[in-house]
C-alpha cells in the first residue's frame, strides 16, 4: 500500500517536472498514524471493602468483616511486563481525623489462568518498599488480591464517616 | 461469580448456553446428566476453575479431561502442571475453547490429579451451541425439511368374496325340496321375533302414556297452586303510583357484525339427524 503510494508520487512528480518551463516547487506533509494496543491490560475485578473490628482499625480481612480488592492482570506477550501492586497508603477522602495512621499490606497471587507458567509468580515476586513487583513470564490472566490495614495513632477511635483508600496497580514494560 | 444454566429455544435459531457445575458431585461425571436433551449439540468450550492444595515443594499435576465417547482415549484434556514453588491456596481459572464436536463424542469426564496434592473446589462448565435443525424434522422451517408420507392403506383381502368354497355352482346339486324348508323354516323364526318385539313396544309405549298423565295432573295443580299464591295481597299494588317522566332506554345495542352459531348449526344438524332417524325408524315396523 505504502509501497505503492510511493511510486504513484514518484511518477507524478516526473510528468510536473518535464510539462512545462515554469517550476512549481510544491510540498506536503503526509500524516502517518498507528495505533498501537497495549499489550498488557489491567481491570478491577473486586473492589475492596474495610471492616471495622474495632474502634482504631480498618481492615480488609474477612475475618474483621472486610473483603480484600481483587485486579486482574491480562498479557497477550510474554516475558514483556512487570505487574507492580502497591496497598494503600492513605486515604483518598475520609473524616478529619485525630491521629496519624499507620499503614499495612500485602499482595499475593489469588489466581492464574496457566499453573505452569503462573504458578510461581507468588514466590518469585521482589518486594519494593510498599511495592510488589512480579515478572509476567507468561501469557493469561493473573488475579492479585490486595489486603489493607489501618490503624489509628494512639488507639483512638476512627471518627464516623465513610473512608476511602485506593490501592496502585500499573503494568511497567520491561 | 454468576455460574449461567441451561438454556433453550423452541425457535430454529441455533443458540448457545452453557451447563452447570459438572463437578458439583466429585471428579468424576457423567455427560449424559451434565448436558440437556437436544441431540444438535456441540460443545465448543470448557472453563474450569479450582484452588490446589499442596506444600510448596511439591510437584502436583492435574489433568481436567473427558473420555473420547468410543472408549479410546480422550476427546478433551488439559494439564496443569503445579511446579514446585507454586503456592498451596493459589486458584486456577481457565477458559479452554475446543474445536465444537457433537455431544455423541464426549465421553465421561473427571478431574485426575496426580502428586502429593488435591483439588478443592472444582467447577467444570462447558460452553455448547445447539442446531435445532440437527434434525430436519424437528419444524417444517428446517432445511432439508420433508413432508411425512400420508399412512398406506391396508390392503384388504377380498378373495374369501369370490372362494369358489361358499359359491354354489350350477354342478352342485341342489334338493328344491331342502331348500324351500330351510327358507319357510327362516321366515317363521323371523315372524316370531317381530311379534316379541312389537309387544313389549307397544307396553312401554303405554307405560310412558300413563306416566306423562300423571306427570301433566301433577304439574297442571302445581301451578293452580302458584296462581293463588299470586293473588294474595295484590290489592296493595293497585294503589301504587308509577312517578311521572320519561324512562329511556337504559340499554343500547350496538351494531356488531353476530358470528355464526356454530353449536347451533351443529344442533340443527342433529336434530336433523334425528328426525331422519325417526323417520326411517318407522319402515322397520311390521
Amino acid at each position: 500500500m505504502f509501497n505503492k503510494t510511493i511510486k504513484s508520487m514518484a511518477i507524478l512528480g516526473v510528468v510536473a517536472i518535464g510539462s512545462g518551463n515554469t517550476f512549481a516547487l510544491n510540498a506536503a506533509e503526509v500524516p502517518i498514524t498507528g495505533t498501537v494496543e497495549s499489550k498488557c491490560i489491567i481491570q478491577t475485578s473486586t473492589a475492596g471493602t474495610y471492616g471495622n473490628p474495632n474502634a482504631y482499625t480498618l481492615s480488609t480481612q474477612q475475618a474483621d468483616g472486610g473483603d480484600q480488592a481483587v485486579v486482574r492482570f491480562d498479557v497477550t506477550l510474554a516475558d514483556a511486563y512487570y505487574a507492580e501492586i502497591t496497598p494503600p497508603t492513605s486515604f483518598s477522602s475520609s473524616p478529619s481525623l485525630p491521629d496519624q495512621v499507620t499503614w499495612t499490606g500485602t499482595v499475593e497471587v489469588q489466581a492464574v489462568s496457566d499453573a505452569t507458567g503462573m504458578g510461581t509468580y507468588e514466590a518469585d515476586k521482589l518486594e519494593i518498599g510498599n511495592t510488589d513487583r512480579y515478572t509476567l513470564t507468561a501469557t493469561g490472566s493473573t488475579w492479585f488480591a490486595i489486603h489493607s490495614t489501618a490503624t489509628m495513632g494512639g488507639n483512638k477511635a476512627f471518627p464516623g464517616g465513610t473512608y476511602t483508600a485506593v490501592a496502585e496497580a500499573v503494568c511497567v514494560a520491561k | 461469580m454468576l455460574w449461567p444454566g441451561y438454556s433453550y429455544s423452541e425457535s430454529i435459531t441455533p443458540y448457545s448456553g452453557t451447563t452447570g457445575n459438572a463437578a458439583q458431585g466429585g471428579l468424576n461425571w457423567s455427560m449424559g446428566d451434565i448436558l440437556p436433551t437436544p441431540p444438535g449439540l456441540d460443545i465448543n468450550g470448557v472453563i474450569y476453575n479450582y484452588t490446589i492444595r499442596k506444600n510448596t515443594d511439591d510437584q502436583v499435576d492435574v489433568y481436567v479431561q473427558n473420555e473420547n465417547a468410543d472408549g479410546t482415549g480422550y476427546i478433551f484434556r488439559e494439564h496443569d502442571q503445579w511446579r514446585p514453588g507454586s503456592l498451596d491456596g493459589t486458584e486456577i481459572n481457565k477458559v479452554v475453547p475446543v474445536v465444537p464436536q457433537n455431544r455423541l463424542n464426549w465421553g465421561d469426564g473427571s478431574i485426575q490429579v496426580e502428586g502429593e496434592g488435591r483439588v478443592e473446589d472444582p467447577t467444570v462448565l462447558y460452553n455448547y451451541t445447539v442446531d435445532p435443525c440437527y434434525d430436519p424434522q424437528f419444524d417444517p422451517n428446517c432445511p432439508g425439511y420433508k413432508r411425512p408420507e400420508p399412512p398406506e392403506t391396508p390392503e384388504v383381502d377380498y378373495s374369501y368374496a369370490t372362494d369358489l368354497t361358499f359359491v354354489r355352482t350350477e354342478d352342485d346339486e341342489v334338493d328344491i325340496d331342502d331348500v324351500y324348508e330351510e327358507e319357510q323354516d327362516s321366515e317363521d323364526a323371523e315372524q316370531e321375533e317381530s311379534d316379541e318385539k312389537e309387544e313389549m313396544r307397544l307396553e312401554a309405549a303405554l307405560a310412558a302414556a300413563d306416566n306423562s298423565a300423571l306427570f301433566a295432573n301433577a304439574l297442571a295443580q302445581s301451578q293452580i297452586l302458584a296462581a293463588m299464591n299470586m293473588a294474595v295481597g295484590m290489592n296493595s299494588y293497585y294503589a301504587a303510583d308509577l312517578p311521572g317522566g320519561t324512562y329511556n332506554d337504559s340499554v343500547v345495542l350496538v351494531d356488531k357484525q353476530l358470528p355464526e352459531n356454530k353449536r347451533g348449526l351443529r344442533n340443527g344438524l342433529a336434530q336433523q339427524l334425528l328426525h331422519e332417524e325417526m323417520v326411517q325408524s318407522q319402515y322397520n315396523l311390521k
